[in-house]
């Protein structure tokens, strides 16, 4: 188990009153709270539907808030009158089902994200990113031959492509069995803590949120019950 | 499990066999026109027209899928991706132009577009002009017939596409956002990729119409294979010459589609993504509504809302002169015709479709595809692969009735001079459309069924009548609607095989149409839009019914 950090460090990714809804209906998350700082893992618990994944997509651009705000390294990306389409936030995100691309080989899938550079040199890029989640021997085959362990590595090396400042986790675990899960959680922890992004793991599992994050908190249909030393919380 | 029924089925297999014939026979009998001589028609088609019609029908369908390629997919993306105020209605609108077929279109708009029309004697009235002194796109080119067709057939990419871009995974696109593309990218790296097959299979529809369409290219005096087959057959009278035009267009249609299915073999994705967030679009700005609004309402109102409102206009200001008695017993005579086709077609669809479920192999999945590939066939071409063969058959029964009861009354020509010929070409091309139902039907009834009815002591055919027909009572009802609307609107095959004094209503219309009476055709031309109206009801509930499981998907 990773010990607390000894200082507070300055959050990357803060979160201040945010507030959702789906058209005209109540609001599925409010007064949400959270900061995550650099190279931390903050772990949000909730029972499914209980907005978990919506928080995500919020952050991920991939939704508009009805209020509140988001920042980013200090920049707002979300808030009133503010909303950065998702292509320009600077955030990774790998899907529960990992969404790689079908029709694009794994090496494709990584190479999708990095733009501005020659080909070549994404090439070369993607097959680091694929060294490190030890995929690269399968640079070139699609997709659907590949286990669920395997695509997961990938979808994880597609978003790390792009050198995100936040990653965001949804529920990216769940559907490996037991031992691969316990080995790729280990992988992807070690290599989020080491680029320094500031991760946010959704997850109903409590031992899993337990092992792998710095911080707990539980989302409780909204994050109200929010608490910074949300480990008590799980206690309750 | 195949095991149990090893042994019967024996009479299904044979039947799905012999139902297969009504594509084989004329085929055979246009290719085999390669061998016989032309009496030096041919030599003069290859010198005269033959680079014409070759011409014109290439750069025709390629100018048709390209437009109604483009106009398909991305009101299907639009549609299918946003969400804005009439989007819902103008999603089930896409497919009224498929009510309104070609000619029909051709008709309206170049009588509403050409220089006596209405639209061009307001310009000249309005800013003063006499003829010359403005310029106005011809609507009797290869140009106009282009666009003609194209807002009539692109609902059947915008069909296929809007499918697969419903059931395209959403994750991967915000995947694709997420990593950093836009949306206008994203479109075009992640969700026109993954819909290719699918858009493709909707263009090969969209060509094989291209290729067969005779009254719009003949009203828009654009001359192609289809049109040239007709006038080679009647004006030159050269069945021979006919047959052998068809038979480089049948090589040509053939080469196509073996090259399609080789390009498409093996080409089909993988579903990676299963989740589907929000089947109800993104929610669009108000200047991007009124931007989409008129891109996907501009394709109706040309392939739909303007010809028929034309036509109304007519009916409404002179209609049929004969009067509501004629028009009734034309109706009545295409109904009934139809009707009969229908059930035919349903009939053998059911013989080959459940051959091949008792005995799956090559033995009844060969007559199956065959079956299919009749829909790739011009009408023209199997009017002349019928009339030969049928005609010889009519002869050869007179010889042999004089021969048996001598030179006294003889019985004529019973199928070249009665509907047996059209109903025998009707299946040739329309077999396919029921077959598609039946099978897809078929493929809902789960196989377990088969084998409890078997080992329950129930043959193939008890089977088939106690179990699989109450199951396929709906697929058989649609499928035999379709083929229904699709006699009822059919017009060159009609035109050719009809006996004498024979008349459906696309007949009367394209005979009024062709002596410039259009006010006259238009009261029975509405009557076929009413009845295209049909599968219109039956696709919109499909895609209606698409969306409610997309919206299931994202309830779990």
């Amino acid at each position: 188990m990773t010990s607390l950090p000894q200082y507070d460090p300055p959050s990357v990714l803060e979160i201040v009153d945010l507030e959702f809804g789906y058209g005209r209906q109540p609001s599925v998350i409010e007064s949400c709270r959270l900061s995550v700082a650099s190279g931390e893992v903050h772990c949000v618990l909730g029972c499914s539907g209980g907005g978990k994944t919506t928080l995500l997509r919020l952050i991920a651009g991939l939704e508009r808030s009805r209020g509140g705000t988001i920042t980013i390294d200090g920049e707002v990306i979300e808030g009133p009158g503010v909303h950065q389409p998702p292509e320009r936030r600077p955030v990774g995100i790998v899907f529960q089902d990992f969404a790689l691309f079908p029709n694009r080989s794994v090496q494709g899938n990584v190479m999708f994200g990095m733009r501005g550079i020659p080909r070549r040199e994404r090439a070369a890029r993607a097959e680091e990113h694929l060294d490190r989640v030890g995929m690269l021997e399968f640079a070139s085959r699609m997709p659907h031959t590949l286990s669920g362990g395997q695509q997961q590595r990938v979808a994880i090396a597609r978003a790390m492509a792009r050198q995100p400042r936040v990653m965001l986790l949804d529920e990216s675990f769940s559907s490996l069995d037991t031992e691969t899960r316990t080995e790729i959680r280990a992988e992807t922890m070690t290599l989020l803590r080491e680029a320094r992004v500031a991760t946010v793991m959704v997850t109903h599992d409590p031992a899993e949120a337990e092992s792998v994050g710095d911080r707990v908190s539980w989302l409780d249909a909204c994050c109200r019950r929010d608490d910074p030393d949300g480990k008590a919380c799980i206690r309750d | 499990m195949t095991s149990i029924g090893a042994r019967t089925g024996r009479p299904w297999v044979l039947g799905g066999a012999l139902a297969s014939l009504v594509v084989v026979v004329p085929v055979l009998v246009i290719f085999s026109s390669i061998l016989r001589s032309s009496d030096g028609v041919w030599a003069h088609l290859v010198e005269t027209r033959l680079s014409v019609y070759a011409g014109n029908t290439v750069i025709l369908a390629v100018g048709v899928c390209l437009l109604a390629g483009v106009i398909g997919v991305s009101t299907a993306w639009i549609l299918a991706t946003y969400r804005f105020p009439g989007s819902r209605l103008l999603g089930w609108a896409q497919l009224l132009p498929l009510a309104v077929p070609a000619y029909l279109s051709a008709y309206a708009l170049s009588d509403l577009l050409q220089f006596s029309g209405p639209v061009q004697t307001w310009i000249r009235d309005h800013f003063d002009l006499v003829a010359g002194e403005y310029w106005f796109p011809r609507i009797r080119s290869l140009g106009g017939a282009i666009v003609v067709l194209s807002f009539a057939l692109y609902p059947y990419v915008y069909f296929a596409a809007r499918v697969a871009f419903l059931e395209q995974s959403r994750a991967a696109l915000e995947a694709s956002r997420t990593l950093g593309r836009g949306p206008l990218a994203t479109f075009a790296l992640v969700g026109l990729p993954l819909a290719r097959p699918a858009i493709a299979g909707g263009l090969m529809l969209v060509l094989m119409e291209t290729v067969a369409d005779f009254g719009a290219v003949d009203h828009l005096a654009v001359d192609t294979f289809a049109t040239g087959i007709y006038r080679t057959r009647f004006a030159l009278e050269s069945p021979m010459g006919a047959s052998q035009l068809s038979a480089v267009l049948l090589s040509a249609l053939f080469m196509l589609i073996g090259l399609e299915w080789l390009l498409r073999r093996g080409r089909r994705y993988h579903r990676t993504g299963t989740r589907c967030y929000r089947a109800e679009g993104i929610v669009m700005g108000r200047v991007a509504s009124v931007a989409a609004t008129v891109l996907c309402a501009t394709p109706v109102l040309m392939g739909f809302a303007l010809p028929a409102a034309r036509l109304g206009q007519l009916a409404i200001e002179g209609g049929d002169t004969r009067g509501g008695g004629m028009l009734a017993g034309l109706a009545f005579d295409t109904a009934w015709l139809a009707l009969l086709a229908a059930v035919i077609a349903v009939v053998l669809a059911v013989v080959i479709g459940y051959a091949a479920r008792v005995r799956p192999g090559a033995s009844t999945a060969i007559p199956a595809g065959i079956a299919r590939a009749g829909y790739a066939i011009p009408g023209p071409v199997i009017a002349l692969g019928l009339l030969i063969p049928l005609g010889w058959l009519d002869h050869r029964i007179n010889d042999a009735w004089t021969g048996v009861f001598g030179d006294g009354w003889r019985p004529g020509l019973i199928l070249t001079g009665s509907v047996v010929a059209m109903l025998i070409g009707y299946q040739t091309r329309f077999l396919a459309v029921s077959l598609s139902f039946v099978q897809a039907g078929f493929s809902r009834v789960h196989r377990n069924l088969d084998d409890a009815a078997r080992t329950l002591g129930s043959g193939a055919s008890r089977s088939f009548l106690g179990v699989h027909l109450p199951l396929l009572r709906r697929s058989l009802i649609a499928a035999g609607l379709l083929v229904f609307v699709d006699v009822a609107k059919e017009l060159p095959m009609t035109l050719m095989l009809r006996p004498f004094n024979f008349d459906t209503l696309a007949v009367r219309v394209y005979e009024l149409a062709s002596d410039e009476r259009l006010e006259e055709a238009s009261t029975a031309a509405l009557l076929i839009v009413l009845v295209g109206m049909i599968p219109v009801i039956l696709l919109a509930r499909q895609v209606e019914s698409g969306l409610g499981s997309d919206t299931e998907i994202e309830r779990r």
